[in-house]
């Protein structure tokens, strides 16, 4: 079950965790956009030579990151055989029925497998090094500006937040229900789709019950604390820009510069 | 049934950096047809300790014996109803575990997965609902509908339904009035006096003086002692080590006899307690 | 001496019930008092709380805090002077961190930044978990979780601290730390306490006690008066407290004084009958 927890943030400190995560989280969604520049084996290269160096400067085990693809490894596979095996080519090295094996399909081949590397390393290091209240927190901070058409932007960062610092709580719960159940005689993993189906009904409703039971006490409880409508609030945590920050910005745009050199070289 | 605890560990997420130790080496018996009691810190590992006997959880390393059955690291999770049948559990506020539309269906959504039939299901339902002590009109109404302390008779009517030898209570009277709470404890003794084996997670020192036959004392994973309750209270080495507390009567006693009285063992209950200082009072 | 909270003629129904959870109910509770309020689950307890606080709306009757009858219009005023800590300790944490949950109520008054840092500091410092600022929920006890409740509270700078059944979840040892807790600030904080509760030792440390049923106050009076009522007491949702069940084992043949004793005074008479043996 803990597998699944939103963000999987790993508790340490060093350069990249100190970072402001605005900085952090707009940064790492530029970088997923310039993978897409990079076009041959020198401009691959030199990007994962960056995002190796921000692994480095994170002080985390490259371990975590190499876990990291696991979830999505099978689509990793399924994506780089297809580009393996389907990309056409007029000098295919094997050719049988509809499947085409060429030294332009295992380029294309090996620059998709190295985006998915880049794309899923950067993400990792993004949730690894910033706890989920951050990222609520600069989306925050990020959206601000859509409060002049009267978004709500406060409210769904109070929500978000809420809703992440109940995750745990709700996981805990659902294990113990289905431990209550199973002890009732509930066999989870037996008998055909309809009856696997079946046996999370007695998991559900109770979930459902609690999770509304825990809204209506919460509720209560922040109404009683002075929860109004969320206008008028001041607010404790801040995020504050450094030069770190700043030199991280200059630091990424060399990256954009060299890229794009490298692109037509 | 006798349930044995052999060399019993077990390791939470072994082999991650956040692995740590819910059972360290447990070894001890929990007799037959008893009313065996476990007491602990918050954390000290009772709840996993329990979950080992109906296969919730399974050893790291060691075995646990229930009756015929062994349970091993290497136990199937199929063809684990026999003994899930067999050791019913009623969770901490198990009134969380409710979910049909009428009471009837919930109590009967046990036996039914046991294999009962539907017939042999309602019959069992009437006869928990009063021995709860809720009477038949409760068992059309919906759970949802019912007051924390009656949810929870309920609770407790859905895991006595299918009729199990050995009874876990995880403290079962979490949250209830002091009269709910003694009415749900004189049932469990009531059902060990018609044969069950009951085995209780607790807090309340007294409820173990009271109610219990044997003790086992778990701190960090780790069976510190076991025995009769009136035994483990009276082992000075605990005390000291802030590893258990008294019940009321003991701990009175403890005062007493700072001046003039005098205990060969410190006295667990009330009456006991009464009786002595009565004794040493007018010597009758 | 002041009233600080005065209930008049109160009366409240829930939506599709029979009878009135609060039937025509008159309280005064006074400044730096401790008043428990006990009952049977379901007898009205809880419902005060929230008509105190305004929480609910009451049919009919008048609710008075520190001198002004709540309304609509002020019953935000009124909230910030009222704490309630709840009864579960999971249900009512609401910030990410520590420091961020005991920062929660500030933040709804819109207290500046600064300022919010040194009141939140201050509070922890009161409950004694400072060194668990940083910390989330997860990893706290039942205790902590409600101590790091009461630091909220106490962040806005209540006059009534209401403990709504908030030991009954707690192991002994986080409601006896809780405990202590809320006997000192009393002390220290010149708080009014209302704690409602089934816990008898609870009880022994508040200076007053009503008793509710069906919706009705049906006794109040100082704990050492409660407890003379014996065994009707278990009609009421308490327990007898230990030395009244002691005492009735000893019988009639000791000679101790009339009347509810407490720990202390029963061993004192027990120590004299047995010196003069």
């Amino acid at each position: 079950m803990d597998k699944i927890i939103l963000g999987r943030y790993l508790p340490g400190d060093s350069l990249i965790y100190r970072l402001d995560p605005r900085g952090k989280f707009l940064l790492t969604f530029y970088f997923v956009g310039i993978v897409f520049l990079a076009n041959n084996v020198a401009s691959y290269a030199f990007l994962l030579a960056f995002v190796l160096f921000a692994v480095y400067l994170s002080k985390i085990n490259l371990g975590f990151f190499i876990k990291g693809l696991k979830p999505v490894f099978w689509l990793i596979l399924f994506t780089v055989v297809l580009q393996l095996l389907f990309t056409p080519s007029s000098h295919p090295i094997w050719h049988w029925g509809i499947f085409t094996l060429s030294k332009e399909g295992m380029v294309i081949a090996g620059y998709i497998f190295m985006r998915f590397i880049l794309i899923i390393f950067i993400s990792t290091l993004l949730t690894l090094t910033t706890t989920p209240i951050e990222i609520s927190d600069s989306i925050e901070s990020i959206l601000k500006p859509l409060k002049k058409v009267r978004f709500p932007v406060t409210q769904v960062a109070l929500m978000l937040s809420i809703a992440l610092r109940f995750v745990p709580l709700l996981v805990d719960e659902t294990t113990k229900i289905m431990d209550a159940q199973r002890a009732r005689g509930v066999d989870f993993g037996e008998g055909g789709i309809i009856k696997r189906i079946k046996s999370f009904v007695p998991i559900l409703i109770p979930l459902f019950v609690s999770s509304f039971s825990i809204a209506y006490d919460l509720a209560i409880a922040m109404e009683s604390r002075g929860y109004k409508d969320g206008e008028g609030r001041s607010k404790y945590r801040v995020l504050s820009w450094s030069k770190r920050d700043n030199l991280m910005v200059i630091f990424m745009a060399a990256v954009t510069i060299i890229l794009l050199f490298l692109r037509s070289y | 049934m006798e349930i044995t605890f052999d060399h019993v560990t077990h390791s939470y997420n072994p082999n991650s950096p956040t692995a740590n130790l819910g059972l360290d080496d447990v070894s001890f018996t929990i007799k037959d047809k008893l009313f065996t009691a476990i007491v602990g810190q918050t954390g000290s590992g009772k709840s996993t300790l329990v979950r080992h006997i109906n296969a919730l959880l399974k050893p790291t390393s060691g075995n646990i014996k229930v009756g015929e059955r062994v349970i091993t690291s290497e136990t199937n999770n199929k063809n684990l109803k026999p003994l899930r049948k067999q050791v019913g559990m009623v969770f901490q506020f198990p009134e969380n575990q409710l979910f049909e539309d009428t009471v009837e269906k919930d109590i009967m959504f046990g036996p039914m997965n046991f294999g009962a039939s539907e017939e042999e299901a309602r019959e069992s339902a009437h006869k928990m609902i009063k021995m709860v002590g809720l009477d038949e009109t409760y068992l059309t109404q919906s759970p949802f509908d019912l007051s924390g302390g009656q949810m929870r008779r309920v609770a407790i009517a859905g895991v006595l339904a299918s009729d199990p030898e050995t009874i876990i209570l995880d403290e079962p009277t979490a949250g209830l009035d002091p009269v709910g709470r003694k009415e749900i404890m004189e049932l469990f003794k009531g059902l060990q006096e018609e044969g069950k084996t009951i085995i209780l997670i607790t807090h309340n020192m007294d409820d173990v003086a009271d109610y219990a036959d044997e003790m086992a004392v778990i701190h960090r994973g780790k069976l510190i002692t076991e025995g009769l309750p009136k035994e483990v209270f009276n082992n000075q080495d605990l005390l000291k080590e802030d590893l258990l507390t008294l019940p009321k009567s003991a701990a009175f006693a403890k005062e007493l006899s700072k001046k003039g009285f005098q205990f060969d063992k410190l006295p667990i209950t009330i009456d006991e307690l009464g009786i002595e200082i009565k004794q040493q009072l007018n010597g009758d | 001496m002041e009233k600080i909270i005065s209930i008049k003629d109160l009366n409240y129904t829930y939506p599709d019930a029979k009878h009135p959870a609060i039937n025509n109910l008159s309280l005064d509770i006074y400044k730096n008092e401790w008043v428990s309020i006990v009952g049977k689950n379901g007898s009205g307890k809880s419902t005060l709380t929230k008509l105190i606080d305004g929480l609910i709306e009451a049919e009919s009757g008048t609710i008075a805090i520190d001198g002004q009858i709540i309304n609509e219009d002020n019953i935000w005023e009124a909230r910030t002077k009222i704490g309630i800590v709840f009864q579960n300790p999971d249900h009512q944490f609401v910030g990410a961190t520590v420091e961020d949950d005991v920062a929660f109520g500030l933040e709804n008054q819109g207290i500046p930044r600064d300022k919010m840092v040194t009141e939140v500091d201050e509070a922890l410092k009161l409950v004694k978990m400072s060194d668990f600022k940083k910390r989330d929920p997860q990893s706290l006890s039942g205790g902590q979780k409600q101590r790091v409740a009461i630091a909220g509270v106490l962040a806005t700078k209540p006059q009534i601290i209401i403990m709504d059944e908030s030991t009954s979840m707690l192991d002994p040892d986080g409601r006896r730390t809780v405990l202590n807790l809320v006997q000192q600030l009393r002390q220290e904080q010149d708080l009014t306490i209302i704690s409602i509760t089934h816990d008898i030792e609870e009880t022994e440390l508040s200076q007053r006690i009503v008793v509710i049923n069906d919706g009705k106050i049906v006794q109040d009076g100082k704990p050492v008066e409660i407890y003379d009522l014996g065994s009707n007491l278990r009609k009421f949702g308490l327990e007898e407290p230990f030395t009244n069940k002691l005492i009735s084992t000893l019988g009639d043949k000791l000679k101790l004084p009339e009347g509810y004793l407490n720990e202390e005074e029963l061993k004192q008479q027990l120590w004299k009958l047995h010196s003069i043996m």
